[in-house]
C-alpha cells in the first residue's frame, strides 16, 4: 500500500500555489493531508504534483473580531478545539472539533482540508452550512467568496475549481444558540449521524451530518413538546434525500436532532464541560 | 517522476542528509533509510496508531505525511525517548504494570502518552483512555496501560467516570 | 533456610518480563525490520474477482517496469497446499486457471523495493470470466448455486453424532425450544501483519525462512514439504511477533511463493502484507450457524440439545488447519459446556465457498460454543421465568462428579464450575443488581447482566498449532553458570521468555535473570509444536519443569561428589549448592558448571560430561480444562443503539499460575478482544462476493474508550499435569461474548429481545427497539 510518484512542490504564498495548480491540472493541495494520504496509499487518487501549502503563513491565523469569527484554512482541528476564544464564543465548533478523528489526526487536519474533501460524514462541511460562514477561495482571479450553503455540491464534491484553494472561513456569530450532537461506533470514527441545531424560539434550523450527500440547513419548528418536536425532525428529515435510507439512519438522525436541541439549552461553559465528561443531559 | 532529492530531516536531535522519493512515507524513511525500526507500520491509513512520532512534541501519523514534508521540523521516534542505558519512567511504568505483550503497539502508545502527560501532567483515566484512543492494542485490553500512564501522572484528579 | 530455598521464588510470582527492554525502547526487530544487502520485496496481484476464470494475462509491461526482478505465476511455481489430499482440494499459492476468493493471489511481482513492486503490479492485466459466487452456507450444502470445485462437494466434512438414548429423551421431556445462532466473519488482525523472508544460502544450499509465525517447527516441515527440500535444508528463524491468536499458525500460499522466489532468484526476498491484503488474507473465523432444539423440564433443568452446525470454510481449506473443522467440531463436543446436560445430537456440515479461507481465531471453536450454550440457558430461563442464575446452578456439573463425561464423550478433569460462578457473582453485586436493574428501567434506561460459564479444553494432544502433543526444552548450564534453555514455542507476546525462565529458575536454583529462554529458530530449538490451542503454559511449561528438574538432578548429583555428601542432603538455591543443615559446605553453581566442562576428572563415575541435556514432556491426559465465569454489565442505548460495558467480572481458573501478572494481562485481552467480537468488529461481504471491509476504519477494533476496567479473582484447581498448570490464552475470549451478549438480551429484555447473533450492531438494537414501541 504504497503511493504513486509524484513531483512535490512546497509553497509559502497563496499566489505561488495557484499558478501551480493552474500550470498542472491533475496537481493536489496537501494540507494536513489526513484524508489525501490515505487515499493516495491505495492508490485511490494519483495526482502528478502535490503542492504542499503548510508553508504558507497567511493561512494560520484565527482573528475573533466581535463579528466575525476568521479561520485560516490552515488551523488545524485540534487548535480550534483548543482555542480560548471560539470556546468561549463558539463553543459548538469546539466541541465539534473534538470529534474528529483521533487526536494524532487533530494535530495535522485543517478546517480547510476538510471542507475542500467535503466528506458528507464529517463535521466541518456541516458546522459552516449551519453556522452560515462564507468561504474564501483563491484561484488565479483573485479571491472569490462562496456561502458554505452553495459550496457543497455532493460527495466529496464542491464548487471549488482544479486551480483553486480554500484559504479562510469567516463565521458571523450567530443570533441564537446552537447546539451539536454526533454519534460514532467508537470515539474518533465518523459520524452515523449527526446535527447542528439553532433555536430561534419555538423554530430554527437543523443541519445534518452523515445523512445526506451533503449538508443542507433546514428550517423548522421547534414546539416546547417533545413529541411534537419529534414530528418536527422527521418532517425536516423528509426534505433531504437520504443516502442509504434505513430505518435506523432516520432514527439516528432525529435522536442526533434532538440531542443537539438540547445542548442548545445548555450555557456554553456547561456545554463543553458535559461534553468534555462524556455526559449527556438527556 | 520517481527521482529522489535530498531531504535534511531531523529526529531525536540528530540531523541527516539524505535522497528521498517525495512519495516515502516518514514512516518507511525512517524505517528503512534511517534504521529507526522503533516506528512500526500496521495499517499505512492513518486508523491503528502504531506509527504515530512527534512531530514538533505532538502526536502525529507517521504513515499520512511525506518525509519531504516534515524538513525542519523536530520528529521524535521511540528510539529518541531513552537518554543512556536508563529507561524512562514511563517505560518503567509500562514494565512494572505489564502494559505490554507483543510490543508492536508500544512506541506509539509511549510516544502519545508521553506527549499527554507533557501537555497534562495529571490526567484523569478518562482523559488518559481519550488520548491514547487512537491506539489501537490487540494485546492488553488497555488496562495496564492506563494503569502504567496513571502511576507516572501521579496524584490524579478525582476521575468523573 | 533450606524450606525457604525449597519452595519456588519465582513460579506464581508477579514477575516483570525480561522481553520489556527491547520492545519499550525500539530495539525489537520484527520481521519487517529484517533488512538483507541485496533484499528484494514482492507485490502481488491479488483477484478482484469472487469467482472467475482466467482467460488470459499480460505480464510484459510488468516484467519491463523499473526495479521489475521477477513475475512469477502458477506456471513457474505449480505448489497446492494440501498435497496430501486430505480434502481432494488444494490451494494452488498463485491462482491456477481459476479465482476463488477476492484477494487471492495470482501474479507475485518481484522488485528491488515495494514501491517499485505495488507500480510494476498495477500494470498487470488479467482476463477474467466472471463466474457465479457460493456465498450462502445454507444453499451451498444442496451445492447451489454450483459447486466451488467442480471435482468437489461443496461439503467438504460432514459429521453426527448421537447420545444413545437421545431420541426418547428428547421426546419426552416436557418443554421445548428452537433457536438459531449465528456468528459473522471476524479475524485476529494482529497489531503486527503477516510476513515472511527467505535467505538463500548459496554456499551451504540451505535456505534461511525468516517468518512471523506461532509455529516454527510446522512451517518448516510444511515449506520443505511442498518444496520437496529435505527439511534439513531449511531453517526457520521467527523475529518478534506481534501478534498471532492463531491466525499465524497457517502457513499461507505467500509464504511458500517467498521462499520459491529466493531460491530461484538467488537473493533474499520479502514480502509483508499490508492492512488491506491483511483483511482480504488472513485466514478468517467464526462464520458458524447453529440450528438448535433444545428439550427442558420445568424447573429449568436442561435434558438434551439437538444442533445443527454449519460453518462456511472459504474457498479452500487452509492449511494445515481447515477454521471450519475446527469451530464445528470441537463445538460439537464441548456444547454442553460446564452442565450436565445428559443429551445431544449434533450434525456438521462444513462448506466451501467463494470467501476467504476459514482458520483460525483465538478460540476458535470456544467462543461460539459458550455463546450458543450461554444463549440456550439464557432462553431456558426467560421461558420459565427463572433467575439466569439459578438455572445455570440446577443445571451446573458438581465437584463430586468429576472427572466428568460429557454428553459428547469429552472427558472434563476437574475445576471450580460453580464456585466460579458464586464468586463472579458477588463479585458483580448481582443480589442487588436487579433492584438497580428496575431502578434504572423506570428511568427509560436498560441494563442487563450477562453471565457466561466456560470451559476450555487446552494442552490438548492436536491443535492450530499441529498435532505435536508434548513439548521439548534443550537447557544448558553454561560453564559460567548461566542457565540457556532452547524451546520450540512460538510466542507472539505472551512472555514465554519470563515464565519459561521462572520455572527453570526454581529448579535450577539460580535467579531469574541467569536465564535465558531461546525460541524462534529451527536450528536452535529441538523440535517442538508451536503456540497455539492454550498449550504453551501446561505443555511447554512443564516441559520446562522437567527439564530444570532433570538439571538439577544432574547438579545435585555432582555437588554430592565434590561436597561429600549423600544427594538427598543437597540443597540448590540463590546459584548455589549446599549441604542441609552446613550452610558453610556449599559450592557455587558456577564452580560446578566449570568443574563440569573443565575439570572433568572430578565429575562422578558415570555421569556425563558437560551440564547439556534435552527433556520432553507429554501430560498424561489428552486434554486438561480451565474454566472460570465472565460477568458483564452493559448499559444499551435504545436511542442510539450504542451498547457500553459498564461493569466487567472475571473469576478465572487455569490452575497454578505462572506468573498472574501475565494471566491478567491476557484475561484482559481477550475480553477486549470479546467486545470487539460482540459489538464491532465484522467482516462483511457484499451480494457480489466483494469484502466491504478492507481497512481499519470499516474493520472495527476496540479502542482505549470500549473497553472497560475488569475485575478479575483467580481461583486454583491444579491439573493432575506437571506444575498442575492448565492453559489460559483463550478462555477469556471464549467467555466473553456470551457474557456481553447475554447482558444486551437481560437489558432488552422489556423489548422481548434475545440476541442471537455475533456481534450486535447499533442497526440491530434500533431494529429491535423501534420494533416494539
Amino acid at each position: 500500500m504504497k503511493p504513486a510518484a509524484f513531483e512535490y512542490q512546497r509553497v509559502t504564498t497563496v499566489a505561488e500555489a495557484v499558478k501551480l495548480l493552474r500550470d498542472a491540472p491533475d496537481a493536489k493541495v496537501i494540507a494536513g493531508g489526513q484524508s489525501l494520504v490515505p487515499l493516495m496509499n491505495f492508490r485511490l487518487t494519483r495526482p502528478s504534483l502535490l503542492v504542499d501549502v503548510n508553508g504558507i503563513k497567511a493561512l494560520q491565523h484565527v482573528v475573533w473580531d466581535g463579528t466575525y469569527l476568521r479561520i485560516g484554512s490552515l488551523v488545524r482541528h485540534q487548535q480550534i478545539a483548543d482555542h480560548a476564544e471560539i470556546q468561549k464564543h463558539f463553543p459548538v465548533l469546539a466541541v465539534a472539533a473534538r470529534h474528529i478523528g483521533h487526536w494524532a489526526i487533530r494535530n495535522r487536519g485543517t478546517i480547510g482540508g476538510s471542507l475542500a474533501h467535503a466528506d458528507p460524514a464529517s463535521e466541518w462541511p456541516a458546522a459552516t452550512v449551519a453556522l452560515q460562514a462564507e468561504i474564501d477561495v483563491e484561484g488565479p482571479q483573485g479571491i472569490r467568496t462562496v456561502p458554505a450553503s452553495e459550496f457543497f455540491q455532493g460527495y466529496y464534491s464542491t464548487v471549488l475549481q482544479p486551480d483553486e484553494l480554500v484559504v479562510a472561513v469567516r463565521i458571523p456569530y450567530p443570533k441564537f444558540r446552537l447546539g451539536f450532537a454526533e454519534i460514532a461506533r467508537r470515539l474518533g470514527d465518523f459520524a452515523l449521524a449527526g446535527a447542528f441545531v439553532e433555536d430561534d424560539g419555538g423554530q430554527g434550523f437543523v443541519t445534518w451530518f452523515g445523512i445526506a450527500d451533503k449538508p443542507v440547513r433546514v428550517h423548522t419548528v421547534l414546539p416546547d413538546n417533545m413529541e411534537a418536536r419529534r414530528e418536527a425532525w422527521q418532517q425536516a428529515l423528509g426534505t433531504l434525500a437520504i443516502a442509504d435510507d434505513s430505518k435506523s439512519r432516520r432514527h439516528l438522525a432525529v435522536q442526533m436532532a434532538e440531542r443537539a436541541w438540547q445542548h442548545s439549552r445548555l450555557e456554553g461553559g456547561k456545554y463543553l464541560s458535559e461534553e468534555a465528561a462524556g455526559g449527556d443531559p438527556l | 517522476m520517481n527521482s529522489k532529492v535530498p531531504l535534511k530531516l531531523t529526529v531525536n536531535g540528530e540531523t541527516f542528509d539524505i535522497e528521498v522519493e517525495p512519495r516515502w512515507l516518514l514512516s518507511d524513511v525512517l524505517r528503512h533509510q534511517l534504521g529507526l525500526v522503533g516506528t512500526h507500520v500496521g495499517c499505512e491509513q492513518g486508523a491503528c496508531g502504531a506509527c504515530t512520532v512527534l512531530i514538533d512534541g505532538k502526536p502525529e501519523r507517521s504513515c499520512l505525511t511525506f518525509a519531504i514534508q516534515v524538513e525542519g521540523q523536530q520528529i521524535t521516534t521511540v528510539e529518541g525517548l531513552t537518554r543512556g542505558e536508563h529507561l524512562t519512567p514511563l517505560q518503567e511504568s509500562f514494565s512494572a504494570h505489564h502494559a505490554l505483550q507483543c510490543g508492536y503497539c508500544t512506541p506509539g502508545m509511549l510516544l502519545t502518552a508521553t506527549a499527554l502527560l507533557e501537555q497534562e501532567p495529571h490526567p484523569t483515566e478518562q482523559r488518559v483512555r481519550e488520548a491514547i484512543s487512537g491506539n489501537v492494542c490487540r494485546c492488553t485490553g488497555y488496562q495496564f496501560i492506563v494503569d502504567a500512564i496513571l502511576a507516572v501522572a501521579g496524584d490524579t484528579k478525582e476521575d468523573v467516570r | 533456610m533450606t524450606e525457604q530455598a525449597m519452595r519456588p521464588q519465582f513460579m506464581g510470582a508477579r514477575v516483570k518480563r525480561v522481553e520489556d527492554p527491547r520492545l519499550l525502547t525500539g530495539q525489537a526487530r520484527y520481521l519487517d525490520d529484517i533488512d538483507l544487502p541485496g533484499m528484494l520485496e514482492i507485490a502481488f496481484v491479488r483477484s478482484p474477482y469472487p469467482s472467475a476464470r482466467i482467460t488470459g494475462m499480460e505480464l510484459n509491461a510488468v516484467k519491463s517496469a523499473a526495479g521489475v526482478r521477477a513475475v512469477l505465476t502458477f506456471e513457474d511455481c505449480p505448489i497446492l497446499l494440501w498435497q496430501r489430499d486430505s480434502y481432494q482440494v488444494g490451494q494452488p499459492v498463485l491462482a491456477h486457471n481459476e479465482v476463488r476468493y477476492v484477494g487471492e493471489p495470482v501474479v507475485a511481482v518481484v522488485a528491488e523495493d515495494r514501491y517499485q513492486a505495488e507500480d510494476a503490479a498495477e500494470l498487470a492485466v488479467v482476463h477474467y470470466e466472471p463466474l457465479q459466487p457460493v456465498l450462502d452456507m445454507v444453499q451451498a450444502i444442496e451445492e447451489l448455486p454450483r459447486r466451488v470445485h467442480s471435482h468437489a462437494s461443496n461439503v467438504f466434512y460432514h459429521k453426527e453424532y448421537t447420545t444413545q438414548g437421545f431420541s426418547d429423551a428428547f421426546a419426552q421431556a416436557p418443554r421445548h425450544l428452537a433457536a438459531t445462532f449465528r456468528t459473522t466473519r471476524q479475524t485476529a488482525v494482529t497489531l503486527e501483519p503477516r510476513g515472511t523472508a527467505a535467505m538463500p544460502d548459496p554456499a551451504s544450499g540451505r535456505m534461511t525462512v525468516y517468518a512471523s509465525t506461532q509455529s516454527p517447527h510446522r512451517i518448516r516441515g510444511d515449506l520443505a514439504e511442498l518444496l520437496g527440500w529435505p527439511e534439513n535444508q531449511v531453517r526457520v528463524i521467527v523475529p518478534e511477533v506481534g501478534g498471532g491468536f492463531g491466525m499465524k499458525a497457517n502457513t499461507y500460499p505467500e509464504d511458500v511463493v517467498v521462499v520459491w522466489a529466493a531460491r530461484h532468484l538467488g537473493k533474499p526476498v520479502k514480502w509483508v502484507s499490508d492492512r488491506t491484503e491483511s483483511l482480504l488474507t488472513d485466514v478468517h473465523a467464526r462464520d458458524d450457524i447453529h440450528e438448535v432444539e433444545v428439550a427442558y423440564q420445568d424447573d429449568g433443568r436442561i435434558i438434551a440439545i439437538r444442533d445443527h452446525l454449519m460453518a462456511d470454510g472459504g474457498a479452500y481449506p487452509a492449511y494445515p488447519f481447515s477454521g471450519a473443522v475446527g469451530e464445528t467440531s470441537l463445538a460439537s463436543r464441548v456444547l454442553t459446556g460446564p452442565y450436565q446436560i445428559p443429551y445431544i445430537e449434533t450434525v456438521i456440515d462444513c462448506t466451501y465457498s467463494n470467501k476467504t479461507p476459514l482458520g483460525a481465531y483465538r478460540g476458535v471453536w470456544g467462543p461460539i460454543a459458550s455463546f450458543v450454550q450461554e444463549g440456550i440457558v439464557d432462553r431456558v430461563a426467560r421461558s420459565l421465568s427463572l433467575d439466569p442464575a439459578e438455572v445455570r446452578r440446577i443445571n451446573m456439573i458438581r465437584p463430586d462428579q468429576f472427572p466428568f463425561r460429557n454428553a459428547a464423550g469429552m472427558i472434563y478433569d476437574a475445576g471450580s464450575y460453580g464456585e466460579s460462578m458464586e464468586e463472579a457473582l458477588r463479585l458483580i453485586n448481582y443480589k442487588d443488581f436487579r433492584v438497580r436493574q428496575s431502578a434504572l428501567r423506570a428511568q427509560g434506561r436498560y441494563r442487563g447482566i450477562g453471565i457466561s460459564v466456560f470451559v476450555e479444553p487446552t494442552a490438548m494432544a492436536s491443535s492450530e498449532a499441529g498435532s505435536v502433543g508434548y513439548e521439548s526444552v534443550f537447557i544448558r548450564v553454561e560453564p559460567t553458570g548461566k542457565v540457556t534453555a532452547a524451546m520450540g514455542l512460538g510466542p507472539t507476546g505472551q512472555g514465554h521468555e519470563t515464565t519459561m525462565a521462572q520455572l527453570i529458575a526454581d529448579q535450577v536454583g539460580v535467579n531469574l535473570e541467569d536465564v535465558v529462554i531461546l525460541h524462534g529458530d529451527t536450528d536452535s530449538a529441538p523440535f517442538g509444536g508451536g503456540t497455539g490451542g492454550s498449550r504453551s503454559g501446561p505443555i511447554g511449561g512443564g516441559a520446562a519443569l522437567v527439564a530444570g528438574r532433570e538439571m538439577r538432578q544432574r547438579l545435585v548429583k555432582l555437588a554430592a561428589h565434590l561436597l561429600e555428601a549423600a544427594e538427598e542432603d543437597i540443597e540448590l538455591g540463590h546459584g548455589q549448592a549446599w549441604v542441609a543443615g552446613v550452610p558453610d559446605r556449599a559450592m557455587t553453581i558456577r564452580q560446578l558448571a566449570e568443574i563440569a566442562y573443565t575439570h572433568v576428572k572430578r565429575i562422578p563415575p558415570g555421569m556425563p560430561i558437560g551440564l547439556e541435556l534435552v527433556a520432553r514432556y507429554q501430560p498424561e491426559q489428552s486434554v486438561s480444562f480451565s474454566n472460570g465465569t465472565h460477568i458483564a454489565e452493559v448499559e444499551v442505548d435504545p436511542l442510539t443503539g450504542l451498547v457500553q460495558v459498564v461493569n466487567y467480572v472475571v473469576v478465572n481458573d487455569c490452575g497454578r499460575l505462572i506468573n498472574p501478572l501475565i494471566v491478567e494481562g491476557q484475561i484482559h485481552g481477550g475480553v477486549a478482544q470479546g467486545i470487539g467480537s460482540a459489538f464491532l468488529e465484522s467482516l462483511r461481504y457484499g451480494d457480489d462476493g466483494q469484502l466491504m471491509t478492507t481497512s481499519l476504519s470499516d474493520y472495527l477494533l476496540p479502542e482505549a474508550t470500549d473497553v472497560p476496567r475488569i475485575t478479575i479473582e483467580h481461583l486454583v484447581t491444579p491439573s493432575a499435569g506437571e506444575g498442575g498448570i492448565k492453559g489460559m490464552g483463550e478462555g477469556s475470549l471464549i467467555g466473553a461474548p456470551a457474557a456481553l451478549v447475554g447482558a444486551v438480551s437481560d437489558a432488552l429484555a422489556p423489548f422481548h429481545v434475545m440476541v442471537d447473533r455475533l456481534p450486535v450492531t447499533p442497526d440491530d438494537v434500533i431494529e429491535w427497539v423501534t420494533a416494539r414501541v
